[in-house]
């Protein structure tokens, strides 16, 4: 019994190695470079976001009136 | 005792890692980067890799937003509900959800307060996937406890959702996205069963 887990293990392992995410070159670069890229989603939310430009500072001049 | 994570499982978690990364929010720029830079060899799940890092490196940012709006968000609702509860009931919050919240209680897992989405969002489930390998929620969970769950709340409906992502009339970077996921699910399944 023992030895038949095992062996389910070991096939499990080498379908794993052959089939499996080991295919997969580049994720951990991905999933390591978490912080920075979470640093770079918010710099993205910025560039979207409201931003006082001349020509909005222009308009709340000229509805001053 | 304290289990060593095996290289394979290692892997299997980032990932999990990966896909929740992408259907959690839109990505970010740095994240598109990354995604252009992923290789993989001869198999099918390495194939469906390469097809989405090809893609991605032809993808603009502005482009892959748009497509995470219309696909999760869109204007009232997005195309896909990517939610356990929706795709096995037909219905938000519904069973899925209570059985989930029971069994992530029981592994001490807890939703960060900030989050309002339930929990059985695909990204949340896959993210919660990789915790189980990887121990975030204390010692690592043995193979049978991940089966356990991973039968339970993921691969009941998880291909299902990665085939309607890859067919989504919105999808184009995700629809390889999609094909990268149903492989990986469909070799979970495969491993599992060999546990």
């Amino acid at each position: 019994m023992k030895q038949k887990c095992d062996r389910a293990v070991a096939d499990r392992r080498s379908f794993l190695k052959l089939a499996g995410a080991s295919a997969v070159a580049g994720t951990a670069a991905l999933v390591t470079g978490k912080k920075t890229a979470e640093a770079d989603t918010t710099a993205d939310k910025v560039d979207g976001s409201y931003k006082q430009t001349d020509h909005i500072k222009t308009y709340y001049e000229l509805a001053r009136f | 005792m304290t289990l060593q994570v095996a290289p394979e499982d290692e892997l299997r978690a980032q990932l999990y890692r990966y896909l929740a990364r992408f259907l959690a929010a839109p990505p970010g720029r740095a994240d598109l980067e990354t995604a252009a830079a992923l290789t993989g060899s001869e198999t099918d799940l390495g194939k469906a890799v390469r097809d989405f890092g090809q893609l991605a490196s032809r993808t603009s940012l502005e482009q892959v937003r748009e497509e995470y709006h219309d696909l999760f968000i869109g204007v009232g609702r997005g195309e896909l509900l990517p939610y356990a509860s929706y795709y096995l009931t037909g219905f938000l919050n519904e069973k899925p959800l209570a059985k989930l919240r029971n069994d992530m209680a029981a592994l001490g897992i807890a939703r960060d307060p900030s989050v309002k989405e339930p929990e059985d969002h695909i990204a949340a489930l896959l993210d919660m996937m990789a915790g189980l390998i990887t121990g975030d929620f204390g010692d690592p969970a043995s193979l049978s406890e991940q089966k356990r769950f991973f039968e339970t709340h993921v691969s009941s409906w998880a291909e299902h959702f990665f085939a309607d992502l890859e067919a989504a009339k919105s999808s184009v970077l995700y629809a390889t996205l999609g094909t990268v996921g149903r492989r990986f699910i469909e070799i979970e399944e495969t491993a599992f069963s060999m546990s």
